[in-house]
């Protein structure tokens, strides 16, 4: 009995300190937070109560409704490009010879940050010396001069490029490994039935990819949803505010224009949202370990 | 047998296929290596060949290392980078000290109420980073701790321990409990039993959390921008965001940032490569 209560006592002054940080600094305010969403603060005065009054003001503010737009297009990009890209490069890729190769260059993005990889795609895009209009100048011996990054939509659909540029690589790498995880007779089954090369892709291997099909596009949602760093080095939310996604406004309304009950409001549905695809794919995760186990 | 008749038969059908695919991927693998080329020519040139000459040309003078001088003069390199090891240090460290320990106290040594403890904790990688922003401005301003680098390996400490103890709680599920009862008979206590048997083994999620946590906090803008001010405190990443923009240097000064600040992580990719794999897919944290 005293040797139990010893190890309990420990386990407790084990987990203190982690536990102890966690709380302080990011649970304690993620509650503040909320509170801070019903309230008018401008950061030199004290928060004052509105109710929901930000969160009404949110669904009339046409900078709210044109940064809630591009994050859907964020979102619905990241799915076609970085997502179902990843799944086509990784099975091509799958079993050829110098397939190490190929893997390491679509990576190889990911080991360097945002900031650096929003810097290398402004000097492909900029409009004047920028490599993408020289090389195009090249191929069709005009002189061509888009402004990729000036003009909305094309602004974001730009920056989506350098998006995938970057994310490609994990969903290839977690693909691959979903890919190698498959048995392969019921591939060479249905091959041997006659099914094409696209009809066993679809209508074999895609269907045993879920598992990892499911993490792959709960977690490429959530950081899409999340995008910040990369449009803030790009353009930072511009021109006249019309690249930014929520987690840029966010910071432009708390710390730009000190407007933080407004900020914190945005940061509630932009944690709604990401709660809620969570939510789901651990209902989907738990309810495939029923099946398992 | 069934293979090998199946690839006689198909072997002409399957030829020109594979050739298409080779080009394809190369085609892609252009695509991925084109803006790497471009960002180490646009860094090897000065301002003149840069304005003079084509996009593809090569430097007339090679100025690397005059941009990185200047680099490191007009932007402060030195202190943004000196900041960021210190904070790759600390918080590190403190992070693999606190999640390993918590995840020992949660798996092993199960106080009642341990698997709450464990999902307050995790709860952490559930919010995104906004959530935490506005209040954590606040209570570092109330505090003394905005503008300090105490200030920045305590918030990077919180924000990487959620993930590490997942990463450490999963690692110490697997350890066989008859090492630890041994240790146990011989009159170890619970702090001795962790030090001597838990932490030698644990290289493998070690390795683990300091891939993702060390390339996080180096390439982390948000907090750095939020919570800090003054160039000997605000990390790097926040200097390189600096050069771009309106008040921003010349783009050859920007690549020479780039390729300067994106060495630390490239290095550590290569040297903890195999690690990465387990990373992403044994936790799949949604972070």
């Amino acid at each position: 009995m005293k040797e139990r209560s010893i190890y309990a006592i420990a386990g407790y002054v084990a987990t203190l300190p982690a536990l102890l940080l966690v709380v302080i600094l990011l649970l304690f305010p993620m509650l503040q937070n909320l509170y801070y969403s019903f309230t008018s603060w401008d950061a030199l005065t004290n928060p004052v109560w509105v109710g929901l009054e930000n969160y009404k003001e949110l669904f009339s503010d046409p900078n709210f409704l044109l940064s809630f737009r591009n994050t859907i297009i964020w979102v619905i990009a990241t799915l076609v490009f970085p997502v179902f890209g990843g799944l086509l490069i990784a099975s091509f890729i799958r079993d050829l010879k110098g397939e190490e190769i190929f893997k390491s260059i679509i990576f190889f993005p990911l080991a360097i940050s945002f900031v650096s990889t929003g810097i290398i795609w402004i000097n492909m895009f900029a409009s004047n010396s920028g490599v993408l209009n020289g090389l195009l100048s090249l191929l069709s011996g005009r002189v061509i001069k888009v402004q990729w990054l000036a003009e909305a939509p094309r602004n974001t659909y730009s920056m989506i490029v350098a998006w995938t540029w970057q994310q490609t690589g994990t969903n290839m790498v977690l693909f691959l490994m979903g890919l190698t995880s498959i048995p392969r007779d019921p591939v060479e089954a249905a091959l041997i039935d006659g099914a094409n090369k696209w009809q066993t892709f679809r209508f074999v291997t895609v269907p045993m990819l879920r598992p990892i099909t499911t993490v792959v596009i709960a977690q490429a949602l959530v950081n899409s949803f999340k995008t910040f760093d990369l449009i803030y080095v790009i353009t930072r939310g511009g021109p006249y505010r019309s690249t930014e996604t929520l987690a840029v406004t966010m910071y432009r309304e708390s710390f730009t224009m000190f407007r933080l009950g407004y900020g914190a409001a945005i940061s509630v549905v932009l944690s709604f949202i990401i709660i809620l695809i969570s939510g789901f794919y651990v209902r989907k995760q738990m309810g495939k370990e029923q099946l398992y186990y | 047998m069934d293979r090998k008749i199946l690839s006689d038969s198909r072997r002409q059908s399957v030829i020109w296929p594979r050739v298409l695919t080779y080009l394809v991927l190369t085609i892609i693998a252009l695509l991925w290596v084109t803006p790497i080329y471009f960002s180490f020519l646009t860094a090897f040139k000065d301002m003149h060949d840069y304005a003079n000459q084509a996009f593809y040309q090569l430097p007339a003078r090679f100025a690397f290392f005059t941009n990185i001088a200047q680099v490191f003069k007009q932007y402060k390199f030195d202190d943004h980078i000196i900041s960021s090891i210190f904070y790759m240090v600390g918080a590190g460290l403190l992070c693999i000290i606190f999640s390993c320990l918590a995840a020992y106290g949660i798996v092993r040594l199960k106080p009642r109420g341990a698997f709450l403890i464990f999902m307050i904790i995790y709860s952490g990688t559930i919010f995104p980073f906004q959530m935490y922003l506005i209040p954590l401005f606040k209570f570092y301003n109330n505090v003394g701790l905005y503008n300090t680098r105490l200030g920045m390996i305590l918030v990077f400490t919180a924000i990487t321990i959620p993930f590490s103890l997942f990463v450490y709680r999963g690692f110490f599920v697997t350890i066989p409990r008859e090492i630890e009862d041994a240790a146990k008979i011989d009159g170890s206590g619970p702090f001795r039993t962790f030090l001597l048997i838990f932490v030698p083994q644990a290289t493998a999620p070690t390795a683990v959390v300091m891939l993702f946590q060390w390339s996080w906090i180096w390439n982390d803008l948000l907090f750095g921008m939020v919570l800090t001010r003054s160039n000997n405190v605000r990390p790097i990443m926040v200097a390189l965001a600096s050069m771009s923009g309106i008040g921003g240097c010349s783009i050859t000064l920007q690549m020479t940032g780039v390729i300067l600040t994106s060495i630390p992580t490239i290095i550590l990719f290569i040297l903890l490569k195999k690690y990465f794999i387990e990373g992403i897919s044994g936790t799949t944290s949604l972070k």
